[in-house]
């Protein structure tokens, strides 16, 4: 069988640069994307958007279609539409493509697969009608759908960022409910003047936080103790703002408190993670060129820490000229020349990351159920009262707790729980997050029938003959 | 740390054992690596099987059933059992000769709790299986059990009656000196009258500890369950010569397994999983039950298990060492037999007696003089 010199899983901006900079130094690279268009969560759709005006969303936006062209045009293949269910660490991808099981071998691999949203386990969050505010953005990009009416809850630059394109676009908004505590903005000052070294990207939140205000929507500061309020769905959303009590009413709800690497490949495969206390959640450990505990696996991007799409894409130039350097085809010190400049802007963006990470610094009011009735776990249907009570019957561990009570067992594999158990836990146990620990996975990553699988032997031997 | 018994090993046996023993008042400490259940006593398929089981290990295994029936209410835990006939299909005529070659031995010993079925009651216990199989054969007594539950129901109740069981221990070596084990953890030091060695997978570390040499070997058995679908299988299924084995829980998930085996790599507590054996399965599984093609297989997993050359357990007394047991080396079938098998090392430390012939499961059944 051929084997690639790189297999990126990713086509976001971290997974395009990087394959574009592999392709043009001659490397045989191989990039996989579930999506059937290249772009990632930033870029979706750029290249093709089916909204008439597309650049409403911004100029950010409308910067992917250049990275998309180049990627699509840099000699990388692209396998669009191929969803990887088991990476090894022996360099072997098993990926679901066209409905057959397909097996493809690398040198060196580059996770590249982003961020997903925190969940917000309050009462309600699992309402019909209940989004996170990037399933907004991804309804708005891919499909140019909207919500009319819906009130928005959270906080974040991406809270607002959706707003705000709503907004351009004429939707109507019932309400922008902002969650992020006064004590934040004290606590973020100190970091104010070095932060201030990215004047660009602060301007560019500040001006979002002032069209947002322009627009008019009522919009409610310090909020706490938020509930979705309805029976069957979301009819409105309760919470306390000023000293007061307020309902407001609407059928879509949109939750966000910031994002969270994705995880699911990385602890699968077993690579080294740890807590990153800043971001609150766990990370990737991987050293400046992105490699990770296990040599030929290299992690970029948001993957491995959330940094945003500039820093992305620098992520991903930096981790493929150290595999070209790993795969014999540059030297250190061409490496070493060659990143420079790359990991220059990723240092200089680290003050801004701090401030905002303050700043937007998810509480716990919101990381971790209060009600006992309140579900952590939605495929399985596990409340933090089932999870309590299986701590309290010896379950200490994460991963004996998901034996004990099924919490984490589902088809996300852990995904919408796995934060929130490990900081029931730290909680329960009084311990730090790291102590807990997070849940062994396994492949696959995603629901596969039994044809399918069944199918991979078969598909082996033809690619063999 | 003191106490009259240290158990090694938290899985399902050590747990048993430690409730046996703590409920005739003996003080007793579990030693776990790493935490109660974690290892195949947690991760294993739940069946609770006496059908098809070795003739030597009939009359354990018939004990142990008995004891299931009533279990939830013995310990006061939740084990997840659920009685439920178990059918082992024949899938052409010379698997139903070695059903009928198997039922007159049994009989012959007296065994009557297996029942050779015919094609018309094979369709009607399982309208789903293809219309080519033949027959098969069945057990009423039999079910499943939800496994990590069973292990923490039997560790909690020996928790209720005293014993302690301490997580996160690894027992790094043994000694004996004067009437007393001296055993070494990683954290810790404890001393007991008596050792019990339930180590599973490691079991051949520990034995050696104390003194016994053992060809034990270890392997990772694969499992996978699939989402949830509609119900279509009340019985547990397996198939005499086919490496077919499934069973759908009351949720609707459908666990198979089949024994295929992937890769053990038991110094770091990890193992590997061979998709190709796994998708030999898949292919097993519909071709016997066409319904299955569209499952959605949601997770895949192996445990480490601990496997004899005969497939039949260590069970009794150590022969170079006084004060010390073995229970270990269930070949993936020792999930069922937790329950007796405490019974049995709680009376062998407590009174040297038992009820069965241990013979067949002497540590030492394959010393013998090689020129
Ligand atoms: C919902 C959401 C919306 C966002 N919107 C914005 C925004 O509008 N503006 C902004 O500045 N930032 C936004 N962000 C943050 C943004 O994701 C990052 O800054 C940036 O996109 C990170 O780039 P990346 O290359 O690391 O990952 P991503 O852009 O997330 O790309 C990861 C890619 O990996 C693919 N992938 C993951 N796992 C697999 C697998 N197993 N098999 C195959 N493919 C896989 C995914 O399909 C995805 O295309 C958003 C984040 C989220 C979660
Ligand atoms: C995938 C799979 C499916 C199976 N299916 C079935 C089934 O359907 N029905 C059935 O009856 N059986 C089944 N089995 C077999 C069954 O699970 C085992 O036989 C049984 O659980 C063994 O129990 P145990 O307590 O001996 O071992 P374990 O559960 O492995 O416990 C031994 C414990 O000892 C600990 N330990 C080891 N060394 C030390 C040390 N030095 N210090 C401290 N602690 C130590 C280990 O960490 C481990 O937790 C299956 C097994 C597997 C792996």
């Amino acid at each position: 069988m051929k084997a690639f010199d790189c297999a990126i899983v990713g086509a976001g901006p971290a997974g395009m640069s990087a394959a574009i900079e592999l392709a043009q130094a001659g490397a045989d690279v191989v990039v996989l994307d579930r999506a059937d268009r290249a772009g990632g969560q930033i870029y979706r759709s750029a290249a093709d958007s089916p909204l008439p005006d597309a650049a409403r969303l911004g100029p950010d936006y409308a910067a992917g279609a250049d990275l998309i062209t180049r990627f699509e045009q840099s000699g990388a293949t692209h396998l669009a539409g191929a969803d990887a269910w088991h990476l090894g660490d022996d360099g072997r991808i098993l990926f679901s493509y066209q409905g057959e099981t397909r097996e493809l071998h690398c040198r060196e691999m580059l996770l590249c697969p982003g961020a997903m949203e925190r969940p917000m386990p309050i009462p309600g969050w699992t309402l019909p009608g209940v989004m996170t505010a990037g399933a907004a953005q991804v309804m708005l990009k891919s499909d140019a759908v909207v919500a009319d009416g819906a009130v928005f809850a959270g906080s974040g630059p991406l809270l607002y960022l959706i707003v705000a394109q709503y907004l351009r676009l004429g939707v109507q908004v019932a309400a922008l409910v902002d969650t992020t505590p006064r004590q934040h903005f004290f606590d973020a000052v100190p970091l104010m003047p070095r932060a201030l070294q990215q004047v660009g990207n602060l301007r560019k939140g500040l001006s979002l936080l002032r069209e947002i205000r322009a627009s008019g929507v009522a919009t409610y500061r310090y909020a706490e103790k938020l509930e979705v309020i309805g029976n069957d769905r979301a009819t409105g959303l309760r919470f306390a703002a000023s000293g007061r009590q307020h309902e407001v009413s609407a059928d879509t709800v949109f939750l966000h408190h910031g994002v969270q690497p994705n995880l699911n490949m990385s602890r699968a495969m077993g690579l080294a993670h740890h807590w990153n206390s800043g971001q609150m959640c766990w990370q990737v450990t991987v050293d400046a060129f992105g490699q990770s505990s296990v040599p030929h696996v290299s992690v970029g991007g948001d993957g491995a820490g959330i940094i945003g799409a500039d820093g992305a894409r620098a992520a991903g130039r930096v981790a493929a000229q150290n595999i070209l350097f790993r795969l014999g085809r540059i030297s250190k010190a061409d490496r070493n020349q060659r990143v420079r400049a790359d990991l220059n802007d990723l240092s200089a963006l680290k003050p801004f990351r701090r401030f905002i990470d303050c700043l937007y610094r998810p509480t716990e009011a919101l990381r971790l159920p209060r009600d006992a009735e309140t579900l952590v776990c939605r495929c399985e249907e596990q409340t933090l009262g089932d999870l309590r009570k299986g701590f309290e019957q010896g379950a200490r561990d994460p991963n004996a707790l998901k034996s004990l009570t099924r919490c984490g067992m589902g088809p996300c594999q852990g995904r919408q729980c796995g934060h929130v158990v490990t900081g029931l836990l730290a909680q329960w146990r009084a311990e730090s997050p790291e102590e807990v620990g997070y849940y062994r996975l396994r492949s696959p990553q995603r629901l596969l029938t039994l044809d399918e699988l069944g199918r991979y032997g078969t598909v082996q031997a033809e690619a063999a003959k | 740390m003191k106490a009259d018994v240290l158990i090694i090993g938290g899985g399902i046996q050590g747990c048993a054992t430690a409730y046996h023993l703590a409920r005739k008042g003996a003080s007793v400490i579990v030693v776990e690596k790493d935490y109660s259940g974690r290892h195949a006593s947690g991760v294993n398929a739940g069946g609770v099987r006496l059908l098809g089981r070795d003739m030597a290990e009939v009359p354990l295994s018939k004990a142990s059933m008995e004891m299931w029936q009533t279990l939830d209410e013995d310990l006061g835990h939740d084990t997840g059992f659920r009685r439920q006939t178990l059918v082992n299909i024949a899938v052409d005529e010379m698997d139903l000769a070695t059903a009928q070659a198997r039922e007159a031995k049994m009989h012959d010993a007296g065994f009557t709790h297996e029942r050779i079925i015919d094609q018309v009651e094979l369709r009607e216990r399982l309208p789903h299986v293809s219309p080519g199989c033949v027959g098969g054969v069945i057990s009423d007594l039999d079910g499943y059990a939800i496994p990590f539950k069973a292990t923490s129901a039997f560790r909690l109740a020996a928790e209720n009656y005293g014993a302690q069981v301490i997580e996160g221990e690894d027992i790094l070596g043994l000694r004996r000196v004067g009437d007393a084990w001296l055993a070494q953890g990683a954290r810790h030091r404890y001393e007991a009258e008596t050792v019990v060695n339930c180590a599973g997978a490691w079991a051949d570390k520990v034995a050696l500890m104390i003194g016994d040499n053992v060809p034990l070997s270890h392997a990772a058995p694969m499992l996978m369950i699939t989402a949830r679908m509609p119900h279509f299988a009340k019985p547990v299924v397996g198939a005499i010569s086919r490496q077919l084995s499934f069973k759908q829980f009351e949720n609707g998930t459908v666990l198979i397994g089949g024994g295929a085996k992937g890769f053990a790599d038991r110094a770091n507590n990890r193992t590997r999983l061979d998709y190709a054996k796994l998708a030999a399965a898949c292919r097993t599984t519909a071709e016997f039950f066409p319904i299955m093609r569209k499952a959605s297989i949601n997770r895949m997993w192996a445990g480490l298990e601990a496997y004899m050359p005969d497939n039949l357990p260590v069970i009794g007394p150590a022969v170079n060492a006084s004060r010390a047991f073995h229970a270990f080396g269930f070949s993936a079938h020792g999930f069922q037999m937790g329950p007796v098998v405490g019974q049995v090392l709680a009376d062998l430390v407590t009174g040297g007696q038992c009820r069965f012939n241990l013979s067949p499961f002497r540590i030492d059944r394959f010393d013998r003089k090689v020129l």
